[in-house]
């Protein structure tokens, strides 16, 4: 039997159950959003199950052509340290959508059905047998070939040569599929004899090894075993690139994960910050609400410690059914989100599961919590005088401060709407509290329109810079010389040819990049301040440059300025003539006289890049146009790539919609955060008015009035909190875009359209309404005698 | 038959017909499981201009009288008959508007909405009714407060006037729509002597000027001092 102290504890909670259910919601959802930490850990077991199931290789080297017999890969297997070997080779090329030709990697596997390390898994359809080839599952997770079991595939090869193959199905690797996502380039699978057939050389350019022991200081000992072992092959030249060693616990594509993490992070810390307002003022307005059971208590002698015990032991109570049923949403929120994850970017299944760390933090949070926040609250209604404790009737009363008084001079106004704005003065702090939490649910939807907005006008920017249809760009090897210009502007379908020469430079400590072009180049430039270099300057060589806004305002540098700029030949001076604001090389981008960057790199004549304007804009034309320069100019020995416009500028806009989608879900939940905010607090304004919602049924108030009235507050706290989230919104969104730039590289503008700031009105105003019905239609259902007696 | 005459007999009828019937009222309050009966069958009849006091032990069921006859509880059973409105059959957003327009209710702790000046509170029946325009509300108003010995008191907020100006204020209320019916549940319960008698004298001359004062007192002496004193007891009515 529970001692009448402890009954007080429970019985205030079962009194109220609209007030506490709402409570515990509250509750429920800010120990939810801490599972946002638990996401990672999901998808990294998801992961670590993959890179299991995929046996995947602890080591890649890199080597020249390799024939290797059974026997050889059986001495390999025997080298002391490793665990399994895997030969593997593959050939670049292209594949054929439509009349388009997409960057593809087929990749050669000795026998698909015995694979020890990096293992192709059939998803679909059959592994390939001669004649065949097998896509990778993230193709068409990613949108850049979507053939399936039974469709003809036509590859191309360097020199334009064609074979045809029919698609045996799909099939999953963790690390070819990554190549898919970081290369946007098409991953197939072939017999290893294919590939041989395909690059025109037998044997193996890779071996992948799975190691006894991952310890990167073994794992370095036993890779130099193979090497050795390796060089008592005859035409083994050793390895051609350093041997790519994984880390224990790493994962193809980890790091970015990670960075994004990071991102993601700042999305669940401003969710806490709103969970933390958020239960600090239901649990202060739920004791507030005692304050004359507080005076009671006292009247009959309970000590202040016994009171507030009574009341810790309420919010602990809270806690705990808080604590629980937030563990267990979050838990449901984690694994929806680890699946969501898991699926858009690896193409892997995530299963439900949980983190134990973030489950006892979820846990301890939602318990300790509520008895924390509650207890100034406490404190304060403790401190209230004793008569006037016995006196308080729950409702507050109005106020003379300035902020009342300008509340009252609103007599052009309805009396209702007059009454309901001057409530939401009467009770202040929860009042602020309230339209906090829906400032920040605002101001979080600004950034992430304002992201959204930054990603589309920063794609549009510098693709809508570029005048020309197609790109092609040679190796540094081998850059482009006037034979190639001869060839490019005699290939049918082209309508113009630029030289473009291209350069990596260091700007103060940042990476640039240097872009020689023609006085009056196929780039559509957008000068904020200056002017573009004239014909004189082009023809003179003179060191002068246009930069891009973005690193110009990192580095301070203004119109005027002299830039020291380090390149591959020595130092070089420039002087800035203009701003430009094309977004090219992520804002990164100097423009330069072509002339002046062939000076500087010795390289009269030389182009790294041609941009190409077709005759036609019809896309199958420009494919065809494409395929014809690739080929003619492999067949003068020149190793190019290419890069079509309309399909690049799908590309980006697609991968930014991701990031503005993922970021825009996790808002979502701020977003519930401010509505139950909202919700409770005309909630509980409701209940603290009964016996005056009696009073003014009583005088003749009909259901209209007393709806009006709640309505009004609660559209004035959301409105309160739309104008609070405006400028917050503005500090979020410089505050993100910053983070996307220094965390995943990726440089967005800052824009902040007005027009987000009435979307945001109109969605805050329609939400609103919408949580307020219940709250509002609590209030109208009140009988006048019944709310009268309402204690 | 004359129509002076017709309308003779209808005047006649009217002053002759009470202005409150309750016949075989019952009233239950039911809180889960519990059941309490406030009410056990009542019948009262209170004519026009009367002024009538209702007493009772705490408990009695009184304050339930005043409640069911101002349509704030509904009966369990029997019939409320007022100044010719079955409340029993109006809905709840019938008797709202009933009650703003016939019935000036007085409460025992005042019951002025804080945020609004006394002009304001004395004006709101009218605001609820939408009769007359903004100013014919506040001059409505502003005449009741001075009425009440509050005309200098109009900006003044609830918590810037004592409990017997806020009674006052309370009582201008009541008479905001002229109604024909003023009830007070303890009026005077929590005020001093003094302001309680002033409170007394201000009801008594609204009786004299026609209207029918109905309240519930634990005071006798106060009751006394009514036109008529209904005791209740146990849920009936034992006396007057």
């Amino acid at each position: 039997m529970l001692s009448a102290e402890h009954r007080v504890s429970v019985a205030d909670l079962l009194r109220r159950p609209a007030r506490t259910i709402f409570t515990l919601l509250t509750l429920a959802i800010a120990v939810a959003s801490i599972s946002f930490f638990a996401v990672p850990t999901l998808i990294d077991d998801a992961m670590q199950d993959e890179v299991r199931e995929g046996r995947l290789a602890d080591v890649a080297v890199g080597i020249r052509p390799l024939e290797l017999s059974d026997a050889d890969l059986a001495a390999l297997e025997d080298v002391p340290g490793v665990a399994a070997v895997e030969p593997r080779s593959s050939v670049d090329a292209r594949v054929l959508i439509g009349e388009r030709r997409a960057p593809a990697r087929v990749i050669g596997i000795r026998d698909f059905a015995d694979q020890d390390v990096d293992v192709v898994r059939v998803e679909s359809g059959s592994a390939p047998g001669p004649g065949e080839l097998m896509a990778d599952v993230q193709d068409e997770n990613t949108g850049v070939y979507d053939g399936a079991a039974g469709d003809d595939v036509t590859l191309v090869g360097a020199a334009g040569e064609q074979a045809d193959f029919t698609l045996s199905g799909r099939g999953r690797s963790l690390p070819d599929g990554e190549q898919v996502q970081d290369e946007k380039v098409v991953v197939l699978y072939a017999p290893a004899a294919t590939v041989a057939a395909l690059s025109g050389e037998p044997g193996y350019g890779g071996l992948a090894l799975r190691l006894d022991d991952t310890d990167p200081a073994a794992a370095r000992a036993t890779v130099e075993r193979v090497r050795r072992q390796l060089e008592t092959f005859p035409g083994f030249e050793g390895f051609t690139n350093l041997p790519e060693i994984r880390a224990p616990g790493d994962w193809p594509g980890k790091a970015d994960t990670e960075q994004f993490s990071q991102l993601l992070g700042v999305i669940t810390v401003l969710a806490l910050i709103s969970a933390a307002v958020l239960v600090s003022n239901t649990l202060s307005t739920l004791v507030a609400e005692q304050t004359r059971e507080i005076g009671v208590m006292r009247a009959v002698g309970a000590r202040r410690r016994q009171v507030a015990l009574v009341y810790l032991r309420t919010t602990l109570l809270l806690g705990a059914v808080g604590a629980v049923a937030g563990t267990l949403l979050g838990i449901l929120m984690s694994s929806a989100l680890a699946r969501y994850f898991g699926s858009t970017y690896w193409a892997v299944d995530v299963a439900p599961g949980i983190d134990p760390t973030v489950v006892l933090a979820s846990l301890l949070v939602g318990l300790v919590a509520p008895p924390l926040v509650a207890l100034p609250a406490i404190r304060r209604a403790l401190s209230v005088d004793l008569r006037e404790a016995l006196e308080a009737t729950g409702s507050a009363t109005g106020g003379t401060d300035a902020l009342d008084r300008a509340l009252r001079r609103t007599s052009f106004l309805p009396r209702v709407v007059q009454i309901g704005l001057r409530n939401v003065g009467r009770r202040k702090r929860r009042s602020l509290a309230t339209a906090a939490i829906v400032a920040l649910a605002v101001g979080n939807l600004l950034a992430v329109l304002a992201l959204a907005q930054g990603a589309t006008d920063s794609t549009r920017a510098s693709w809508g810079s570029h005048l020309e249809d197609v790109q092609i760009t040679t190796s540094n090897r081998a850059p482009f010389d006037d034979r190639a210009r001869l060839t490019i502007v005699t290939t049918p379908g082209v309508a113009e040819a630029e030289p473009v020469l291209k350069n990596t430079v260091d700007l103060g400590g940042r990476e640039a990049f240097v872009w020689g072009v023609e006085q009056d180049p196929l780039l559509d430039y957008r000068l904020a301040e200056g002017r573009w270099f004239d014909a004189e300057e082009d023809r003179d060589g003179a060191r002068v440059a246009v930069i891009e806004r973005n690193i110009a305002q990192l580095a301070g540098i203004e119109v005027g300025d002299t830039v020291d700029l380090g390149t591959a030949v020595g130092g070089a001076s420039f002087r800035i003539i203009g701003i430009a604001t094309n977004q090219q090389e992520d804002g990164t981008a100097l423009y330069v006289p072509l002339t002046t960057t062939r000076d500087l790199l010795d390289r009269p004549a030389a182009a790294s890049t041609y941009w190409i304007r077709t005759e036609s804009r019809d896309t199958d034309q420009v494919d065809r146009t494409t395929s014809l320069l690739e080929d003619r100019l492999a067949a003068q020995g020149y190793e190019v790539s290419s890069e079509i416009r309309y399909v690049a500028e799908r590309d980006e806009v697609a991968a930014n919609s991701t990031l503005t989608t993922t970021i825009a879900v996790l808002g979502f939940l701020i977003v519930a955060m401010s509505m139950v905010g909202l919700a409770n607090a005309i909630t509980t304004n409701v209940l603290e008015r009964t016996r005056e919602i009696g009073i003014l049924r009583s005088i003749g108030a009909r259901a209209r009035d007393v709806r009006r009235i709640f309505t009004t507050e609660g559209i004035v706290l959301a409105l309160l909190g739309w104008l609070i989230g405006i400028p917050l919104g503005y500090l979020l969104t410089r505050l993100i875009v910053r983070l996307v730039w220094e965390i995943v590289d990726v440089r967005l503008p800052v824009v902040f359209p007005p027009g987000n700031v009435l979307v945001a009105l109109v969605g805050t105003t329609v939400l609103a309404l919408l949580v307020l019905v219940l709250p509002v239609r609590r209030a109208v259902r009140f009988r006048p005698g019944d709310a009268l007696r309402y204690a | 038959m004359s129509e002076a005459t017709t309308q003779q007999q209808a005047a006649a009828e009217t002053v002759r017909s009470p202005l409150i019937e309750l016949s075989g009222v019952e009233k239950t309050y039911r809180t889960g499981k519990l059941e309490y009966r406030a009410l056990r069958g009542v019948d009262l009849s209170i004519d026009r201009g009367e002024m009538v006091a209702l007493v009772g032990p705490s408990g009695s069921g009184k304050s339930t009288v005043l409640n069911i006859i101002t349509g704030i509880d509904r009966p369990t059973a029997g019939t409320v008959t007022v100044d010719g409105s079955r409340l029993d059959d109006l809905s709840e957003e019938e008797l709202a508007v009933w009650r703003g327009a016939n019935v000036g209710i007085v409460f025992q702790f005042f019951q002025l909405l804080p945020t609004l000046t006394a002009l304001e509170n004395a004006a709101l029946p009218l605001d609820f009714l939408r009769r007359g325009s903004k100013h014919d509300r506040f001059e409505r108003a502003r005449h009741n407060l001075e009425v009440v010995g509050l005309g200098d008191k109009l900006e003044h907020l609830p918590a810037e006037l004592s409990g017997g100006e806020q009674q006052r204020v309370a009582i201008a209320r009541s008479l905001a729509a002229d109604p024909g019916l003023i009830v007070g549940d303890e009026p005077t319960g929590n005020l001093d002597s003094v302001t309680a008698d002033e409170m007394f004298r201000l009801l008594g001359r609204l009786n004299d000027e026609g209207k029918t004062v109905l309240f519930v007192t634990h005071d006798r002496d106060l009751a006394a001092r009514a036109g008529r004193v209904v005791e209740i007891r146990d849920g009936r009515v034992v006396g007057g």
